[in-house]
């Protein structure tokens, strides 16, 4: 490839990591030039991110076919032994990532506005969002498997202070579990890596290569088998297994989910937003474009118990939610379940040959886990928004001590109630039009799997509705006579987000139509590998 | 047999740099203020380095000197460098600790430069008596800084405990150079690989096997490996703080240009390949479990970047056993970008923990808690570096690990691998741990802690020098790879 610079998606990720530096800068006793500091950096990366969309057109983009792409060989050394050691600097964005990447800008944006009246250590906290957003945009913009894998680690240390200084009272086990888990993941991860890297050497005479392009074409993908123990296990399935674990904790997919549930309750609003609206979306995408796309014969094999998990997860997220006191675990525990629509698209796309048949529904549920990944991330940031407002203004989260407080604040009920509905998938909100892709997709190809999982949608209407009841809706706790409304800053991130839930519900076709060719893409290679 | 300027030239970086030294030494004598000998000391480190970049942009040949005793090749200069490096760093982080706790400050720095010296030759030298006396030129001044807290029992005991250990250590190499010259007859590295390979040595040999486990034991006390390590702990604790770091660089990396430079040069390791390749590998896997380990309880900074530098070595190791395994220079390569990446970085870990000990008087990792708000610039570069000893993207240290496994992956020691990045994954645990006391914990006093011009300097050097050679990696590692090729071509003879 040649190297050239658009800029554009460079400038869009270092921008926050200097913004971070710059904030470092500001005088200790000046938080509010942090405040505005974050909030200026953050608001011209998501002007820049939606410059990305309005800049160029996206009719049929995919791997093959990128925009903005920013290329420069970084490294390539020889280093004897046939080993190549070869890393280069590449950018780029498609259909799959483009949503994300504004998606990260906008709640990016949003979660320093809704942290506008954090006091502790003001200055760190908004050095360390921005540092996090560098992260999470280079994950999604990141070409080069060992520059995505650099940038994967990045979020890592900001998210874990995040944490374990801003969070609940059981902060610091929160962060060091989350902490855990990732790393777990991430170092078995890297020896997946690790084994893709040097059997595609291997397999093309010493061509080593990271470059996230050519190894999803089918003439890149690693082939042929392991021998582990006397037992043989086909290469791509083993490659599968070990990324998709890094994938799998940050999804996070039954059992690897515990993590998850701890860092939601104890992170401030904001953090939450960022860490159910992008960052679990980091596993669900790795698991898209690089399991689905570089291992369509590994995700072949494994694809009847992925869907299992998805099911799992699904009915397991939403079973355990609906036994929650806390309204914020309850929401931790939905996005369990929700993600896992997103598994049980991917499994439906992985699943059967190549029935010509079936193509249009594993490309629908494709299209619909990736459609999901944002709109959950959209409808879980409003919905954690909603619960930090709440917890602002009544110091409790316990939904059994409410009661009808809508009569106190009837702002805020109405965006929890829309964003509660979104999350059930009424239609014309935007989660009804993913899961009715994910689920209409997967019925003739997983269709137990889809029907256990279709269960997920009763039951969060179930938890969802129930938590209405108690809390907002029925006679007035009298203790809640004094609770003051949302106010005017308060309302912003919860207008912006339902706003956004609007539009995507009631135009699709929008992000659809982004997304479906590069869905396509991934579905045709693995027609064509599969037989 | 005369000496030539070719010779000369060939050693002029030693040489200049030993006449540096004793110029440090008597300008002490004569000049009252402390900060005169320190910069002379520090700006004189211009001279060698000028020679030995003079030497590495028009690299003379032939580069061999005094009667192939003397080699500057490629590996020797990326070595002469780093070394240099290493001094001039050091003289920023011990001065102003130097100044406090030490009475004779011009000793320090005359000792500290011999010892470089003798560094600089133990990656050039090719003959196995100027590579024992270089060894003992860099040793003894190690030794006598180890006691220069005069009244502190300590540090006494950390001195006589080091000369006694070196001292065995020393014999132990002199034993398994013994066995080499009696099997071969010769003591250059290049006619010992001409004689190993030739003399029917080609299926195994007890006594050539003994040689290379003396020899590998040697240096491994140099290199604080399992089972030598013992003396590392204490001898850190003891030792004045920055004496503390030059061993935890210093002696380690010239101990490790010495152990490539012999078993590559002398290819001792070719006629019992397996068996050693095995051995090296179990000190690998020893060494860096041990240290990961144990470090995690300690309560001593010092203790503890004592026992993770015994850690840091066994990931080293295993790039040696990759190369050593395959004849390869790709091990090597990688473990000498690893060399450079691990020395930048803890001698920044150590500028913070001087500058610490510095405001504090004591060494406790209690100590390090919130840091971040008593002296936030401190805290940041201590992590930066910390994080970067711990392999965390995006820090050099990341790099320097991925291609250290990598290129042993690539050579089938997947297990070793395995091994390696679990303990990269334990040493998150104390280098972590460290990060979250600094911006997590609440300090137990409050009160900014102030740090000195020097001590800053040498922490941005390496705070910011990691981001560099994350972006400049493949330079770096370019060099490293042509300084790895060049070493007796390869075992290509």
């Amino acid at each position: 490839m040649q190297t050239q610079f658009n800029a554009l998606l460079t400038i869009i990720v270092f921008l926050p990591a200097l913004g971070a530096i710059g904030l470092f800068l500001v005088p200790p006793k000046r938080t509010a030039w942090a405040k505005w500091g974050a909030a200026v950096v953050t608001a011209v990366v998501f002007v820049l991110t939606l410059a990305l969309y309005f800049g160029q057109a996206w009719d049929n983009t995919s791997i093959n076919n990128l925009r903005w792409v920013d290329f420069s060989p970084w490294i390539n050394i020889h280093l004897g032994g046939n080993f190549d050691f070869k890393v280069d600097y590449f950018l780029g964005a498609d259909g799959l990532s483009l949503p994300m990447i504004i998606l990260n800008g906008l709640l990016s944006f949003l979660a320093v506005i809704g942290s506008w009246h954090i006091e502790k250590r003001t200055k760190d906290y908004m050095a360390l969002i921005l540092l996090l957003e560098t992260g999470v945009m280079g994950v999604f913009s990141a070409l080069d498997l060992i520059l995505f894998f650099l940038f994967w680690e990045v979020e890592l240390i900001p998210m874990f202070l995040l944490i374990a200084v801003w969070g609940g009272l059981r902060r610091e086990y929160a962060a060091w579990k989350f902490l855990l888990y990732t790393l777990f993941g991430s170092s078995i991860m890297l020896a997946g890596i690790l084994l893709l890297y040097f059997d595609q050497g291997a397999l093309h005479n010493g061509a080593y290569t990271a470059n996230m392009v050519l190894l999803s074409s089918p003439d890149h993908q690693i082939s042929g088998f392991f021998s582990l123990g006397g037992f043989q296990i086909g290469a791509q399935l083993l490659a599968f297994i070990l990324i998709f674990t890094g994938f799998a904790v940050k999804i996070p997919m039954f059992p690897f989910h515990t993590w998850l549930p701890d860092a939601h309750t104890e992170a401030p609003t904001a953090v939450s937003v960022l860490l159910a609206g992008v960052l679990l979306k980091m596993g669900a995408y790795g698991l898209i474009r690089i399991c689905l796309g570089f291992f369509p014969v590994g995700a072949h094999d494994i694809a009847w118990w992925l869907g299992g998990l998805a099911a799992i997860n699904i009915l397991y997220g939403a079973g355990v939610s609906m036994i929650q006191g806390d309204m914020k675990k309850m929401i931790a525990y939905s996005s369990v379940s929700h993600m896992g629509y997103v598994l049980l698209g991917v499994a439906a796309a992985a699943g059967v040959a190549a029935d010509p048949n079936l193509l249009a529904f594993r490309q629908a549920a494709l299209t619909g886990a990736a459609l999901q990944m944002f709109t959950h991330g959209s409808i879980t940031g409003l919905l954690f928004f909603c619960v930090g407002v709440v917890y602002e203004k009544a110091h409790t989260r316990e939904i059994d001590i409410f009661g009808g407080i809508t009569k106190r604040m009837p702002k805020l009920a109405t965006m929890f109630s829309i964003a509660c509905l979104a999350s059930l998938g009424l239609p014309a909100l935007s989660g009804f039009v993913a899961e009715y892709l994910v689920f209409t997709g997967s019925f003739p190809i997983w269709t137990t799997w889809t029907i256990l999982g279709a269960f997920g949608i009763v039951l969060t209407a179930g938890y969802l509705l129930w938590m209405l009841k108690r809390a907002f809706y029925g006679p007035l706790n009298p203790k809640w006579a004094a609770l003051p409304d949302a106010s005017t800053l308060e309302m912003v991130p919860l207008i912006s987000l339902v706003a956004v839930i609007l539009l995507f519900g009631i135009f699709p076709g929008l992000l659809v139509s982004i997304i479906q060719p590069s869905v396509s893409q991934i579905l045709t290679t693995m027609v064509a590998v599969i037989h | 047999m005369t000496v030539t300027g070719s010779d000369i030239w060939l050693l002029s970086p030693e040489l200049s740099l030993a006449l540096l030294a004793l110029l440090v030494i008597g300008l002490d004598l004569v000049v009252k203020r402390r900060s005169v000998v320190a910069i002379t000391a520090l700006l004189g480190l211009a001279i060698p380095a000028g020679f030995t970049f003079a030497l590495a942009t028009n690299l003379p040949n032939p580069h061999q000197a005094f009667f192939n005793m003397l080699t500057v090749d490629e590996y020797s200069l990326f070595f002469k460098l780093l070394f240099l490096l290493i001094g001039a760093v050091m003289i920023l982080v011990s001065y102003d600790y130097i100044n406090k706790y030490v009475r004779s400050a011009g000793e320090f720095y005359a000792l500290l430069l011999l010892s470089v010296t003798g560094m600089m030759l133990m990656a050039s030298t090719t003959e196995l008596i100027s590579i024992y006396i270089s060894l003992e030129l860099t040793s003894i001044p190690l030794y006598i800084m180890a006691g220069l807290l005069r009244g502190d029992d300590r540090s006494a005991e950390a001195a006589v405990k080091y000369v006694l250990l070196g001292a065995m250590s020393s014999a132990i190499l002199l034993y398994g150079f013994a066995f080499l010259y009696g099997l071969t007859g010769t003591t250059s590295l290049d006619g010992i690989a001409t004689a190993t390979l030739k003399s029917g040595f080609a299926g195994g040999n007890i006594l050539l096997l003994l040689a290379n486990v003396f020899v590998l034991a040697g240096f491994g006390f140099k290199i604080s490996a399992v089972p030598f390590h013992n003396w590392a702990p204490d001898i850190y604790e003891g030792a004045p703080t920055p004496a503390t770091a030059f061993y935890s660089v210093g002696s380690k990396a010239a101990g490790f240009a010495a152990l490539f430079r012999v078993f590559v040069d002398a290819n001792i390791a070719l006629p019992n390949g397996t068996t050693i390749v095995m051995l090296i590998s179990v000190i690998a896997i020893l060494t860096m479990t041990l240290g990961n380990v144990v470090a995690i309880v300690q309560s001593n900074v010092k203790r503890m970047m004592a026992y993770s530098s015994i850690g840091q070595a066994g990931y080293i190791l295993v790039g040696f056993a990759a190369s050593v395994g395959s004849g390869t220079p790709g091990g090597i390569a990688s473990a000498m970008f690893f060399l450079f990446v691990y020395v930048l970085t803890n001698l920044g870990a150590f500028a913070g923990i001087i500058a610490l000990g510095h405001a504090l008087g004591s060494e406790n990792i209690r100590d390090f808690n919130g840091l971040r708000f008593r002296n936030g610039w401190l805290a940041v570069g201590t992590s930066i570096c910390l994080l970067s000893l711990a392999g965390v993207p995006p820090m050099a240290g990341f790099f320097a690990k991925f291609v250290l496994f990598a290129s042993a992956w690539q050579q089938g020691l997947t297990w070793l691998v395995v091994i390696g990045v679990l303990n990269s994954l334990v040493s998150m645990g104390y280098y972590g741990y460290l990060v979250y006391a600094m911006f997590v914990k609440e300090p137990h006093k409050e009160g900014h802690i102030s740090s000195t011009r020097p001590l800053n300097l040498a922490l941005a050097i390496s705070s910011v020098g990691i981001i560099v050679v994350t972006i400049l990696t493949s330079v770096l590692l370019d060099q490293a790879n042509i300084g790895a090729q060049g070493l007796a071509a390869f075992l290509g003879h």
